[in-house]
């Protein structure tokens, strides 16, 4: 079972919990932040009201979490949403039958709208005037350090797949409540290492990106792969670097550039055949935003780091690489976050499906012959978004192609959504619980090939499939166009290499 | 007896009516009033109002997803909510407790309302033993949902009775405790999750807008809970 010392399965009574580790223990605290031990509120900025006043709460954590929470309140639009649910939520039960993480467990705790219960609970007793009521009549209750606690330990039990919300006869939505919560802890300072640390770099550090990721090597990896793909296939491909202008600025996430070679070339690939005018930025590359996953003002940041390269390079459009989280954030959000001119922003595989309709890139139907399933990311087929594009693609040149069971809108969470997959404290827990029923529908389907266009499904399956010792391989979707790709003889009006290819900025960069 | 039926059936009645329309009226209305105040404040106002539409309206006659899980609580739950809005609202006696006040409307004839009565009433049996029986609906229900159950057996059981002639128990007393568990749910409605009865069409719109977050209120936040220098990450 879970590894307990990492993630565990927490009761909400205070009691049973007092014996619990603490959340430090549980890594999801990041390091102390100096300023945390003082809450100055701006005299215009005060917090929403709650009831601290005639109720005391001793401990500090908690008290930390209740400002947290009102502040979160009065800025944000999350109170409707709270106040309509704590109003009507029927406790049907249905969402149960939707989640993985409690069909693995069976845990209470791990019920979608036992979870979102929580929250409200808080939500109700601190913050509306029922609970100032009931709290008066019926005794203190006071929320505790370790109700904290077993908050932030359900919230990030939950792999926000957001797959109850389409089984919710009220249309609640708990993935929405999982993302409050967080957001809610994170202000609180209780957030996971893994994601802050990625974050700070991103947004505070030299490389600008959550791996680390130098520009020099970045050039290097870009350069390699332009020859390694001449190798590969007799034709060149180019990863045009600060062309300005171009109608599309490419952002994948940075750990593309450390493990997914062929996804990138086959990207390259696609958009060298068709003749198609992009660019890699040099200043910001990473298309990682776990502001999606705990933290709205995080959300904002990044999104505004990919707007700004944009503009500098004064590109068109916005180009998103293989990854469900990165699109999404970018898609629904940067409508919000965006303080200057509307730049469109299109998926890689809609790019690609465009390309391949308009019959600009040519695929080989010999070459692919294993068995070969699709997995849907869920934050990009949840809301129908990118379902039928990568299918056709398949479809025309994979000769043996299968479906999961359920797919589409209601496919299953690869176990590591939400920020999960990044939280090497918890592998155990995403091996055999978050991704059990994803590796049995794979296994089911007998594939030997799964396409999981999503950095973060990929590294989760390829670890999730080594842990039940499957045969299988986990590919991105331009991995398999790599293999089937015909190249034309004389691309399109591809910018010249010269003009701001890899090669060609080796020496400035590096230097 | 029959003082105490006139008075459930008077006064008391007019109390719970007048409890009921002002507490969902009020419901409503700070609803509506929070979900334009948060689109306003979105950063993005291009809310799909024609997909919530279409996906709330499927919900309400969601006949092609009883099936898909719980198919025995869905079911129950779909007829329950048939029976209990079409036989309180078109019962030739509910009417008549309007006709005071001028109003009227057409009634369902009373054969075809009692086998509604009964469908209402093997939907809530069957409700209720599902939240006491399963267990993951047993550990999601708290003291208000099985007492709501109850108050709606005891309404729906003592209204079929009090419509049949084989009814050995005396009909004033049945009336009685049907106009009394009735006036109790009515009177709760607005202050429990029963409201979900004029707040459903909003609950699956509030989930959407609450995705549309505000422009600065990440910033807001940090200002707020950190002051004017901000935080570090």
């Amino acid at each position: 079972m879970v590894d307990q010392t990492t993630i565990t399965t927490t009761k909400t009574e205070e009691t049973e919990v007092a014996a619990e580790p603490t959340t430090e223990q549980k890594g999801l605290v990041a390091e102390p932040k100096p300023e945390e031990t003082k809450v100055t509120p701006e005299p215009a900025k005060q917090p929403y009201w709650y009831h601290l006043d005639r109720i005391p709460l001793a401990e500090d954590r908690a008290q930390k979490f209740l400002e947290s929470f009102a502040a979160v309140l009065r800025h944000t639009n999350y109170k409707p949403v709270l106040d309509l649910y704590a109003r009507s939520m029927t406790h049907c039960g249905r969402c149960t039958t939707a989640c993985p993480v409690y069909q693995a467990t069976g845990d209470p705790a791990d019920i979608p709208c036992h979870r979102s219960q929580q929250i409200l609970d808080v939500y109700k007793r601190y913050f509306t005037p029922g609970g100032w009521l009931r709290a008066r009549i019926f005794g203190n209750h006071s929320l505790t350090n370790q109700r904290v606690d077993a908050i932030a330990e359900s919230l990030y039990r939950c792999t926000a797949c957001r797959r109850c919300n389409i089984e919710c006869p009220m249309g609640l939505d708990h993935g929405l409540i999982t993302h409050f919560g967080r957001y809610v802890l994170s202000e609180a300072g209780i957030e996971p290492k893994g994601l802050v640390v990625s974050t700070r770099e991103q947004l505070e550090g030299e490389t600008r990106n959550t791996s680390k990721v130098p520009l020099p090597a970045l050039i290097d990896t870009l350069e390699f792969l332009e020859e390694d793909f001449e190798d590969m296939k007799s034709a060149k491909i180019k990863f045009p670097l600060d062309v300005e202008g171009a109608e599309y600025v490419f952002f994948t996430p940075v750990s593309d550039y450390l493990m997914e070679a062929e996804s990138l070339m086959g990207i390259a690939a696609v958009l060298t055949a068709a003749g198609v005018s992009w660019t890699i930025g040099t200043q910001v590359y990473d298309a990682i935003n776990y502001g999606l996953f705990y933290n709205d003002w995080v959300l904002d940041r990044v999104n505004n780091e990919i707007l700004g390269e944009t503009r500098r390079l004064k590109g068109r459009k916005v180009l998103i690489g293989e990854c469900g989280h990165a699109s999404r954030a970018s898609k629904a959000f940067m409508p919000t976050f965006n303080r200057g001119d509307e730049i469109p922003l299109i998926n890689i595989m809609e790019l690609t499906y465009d390309l391949f309709k308009a019959g600009k890139i040519d695929l080989d139907p010999n070459v692919v012959t294993e068995k070969v399933t699709y997995h849907d990311p869920c934050n990009i087929a949840r809301s129908g978004w990118i379902i039928e594009q990568p299918r056709a693609i398949l479809r025309s040149f994979v000769k043996d192609f299968v479906e999961m069971t359920p797919n589409g809108r209601r496919n299953y969470c690869c176990g590591g959504g939400g920020g999960t997959v990044s939280l090497d404290e918890i592998h155990k827990f995403r091996m055999e619980i978050g991704g059990r029923t994803k590796m049995e529908q794979i296994r089911a389907t007998g594939a030997e090939i799964v396409v999981a266009p999503c950095a973060n499904c990929k590294k989760q399956l390829r670890e999730l499939m080594k842990y039940h010792e499957l045969p299988v391989q986990i590919v991105g979707l331009h991995d398999l166009i790599l293999r089937a790709i015909r190249m034309p003889d004389s691309p399109g009006d591809q910018q010249s290499a010269a003009d701001g290819s890899a090669s060609s900025m080796v020496g400035s960069a590096k230097s | 007896m029959e003082e105490l039926l006139a008075f459930l059936k008077g006064p008391l009645l007019v109390f719970v009516v007048l409890i009921l329309v002002l507490g969902l009226v009020r419901q409503v209305v700070l609803s509506v009033w929070a979900l334009i105040e948060a689109t306003r404040r979105a950063g993005d106002r291009n809310i799909p109002y024609a997909r919530v539409l279409r996906d709330t309206a499927i919900w309400m006659f969601p006949v092609t997803r009883l099936h898909r899980t719980l198919p025995v609580f869905s079911y129950a739950s779909f007829f329950f909510h048939l029976g209990v809005i079409s036989s309180a609202v078109f019962l030739q006696e509910h009417i008549d407790l309007f006709g005071p006040l001028g109003l009227s409307w057409p009634s369902i004839p009373r054969p075809y309302v009692d086998w509604l009565a009964l469908l209402t009433f093997v939907g809530l049996v069957i409700l209720l033993g599902h939240r006491i029986y399963v267990r993951q609906s047993r550990v999601v229900s708290d003291f208000a949902d099985y007492a709501i159950l109850v108050l709606l057996v005891v309404t729906v059981g003592m209204g079929y009775l009090g419509g049949q002639s084989w009814n050995v128990i005396p009909y004033s007393l049945t009336m009685v405790f049907h106009i009394a568990a009735g006036s109790t749910i009515l009177v709760l409605i607005p202050f429990t999750k029963l409201a979900h009865c004029v707040l459903y069409p909003l609950v699956r719109l509030s989930s959407e807008i609450g995705w549309h977050l505000t422009r600065e209120g990440g910033y807001d936040v940090v200002r707020t809970l950190y002051g004017p220098e901000g935080r570090k990450m």
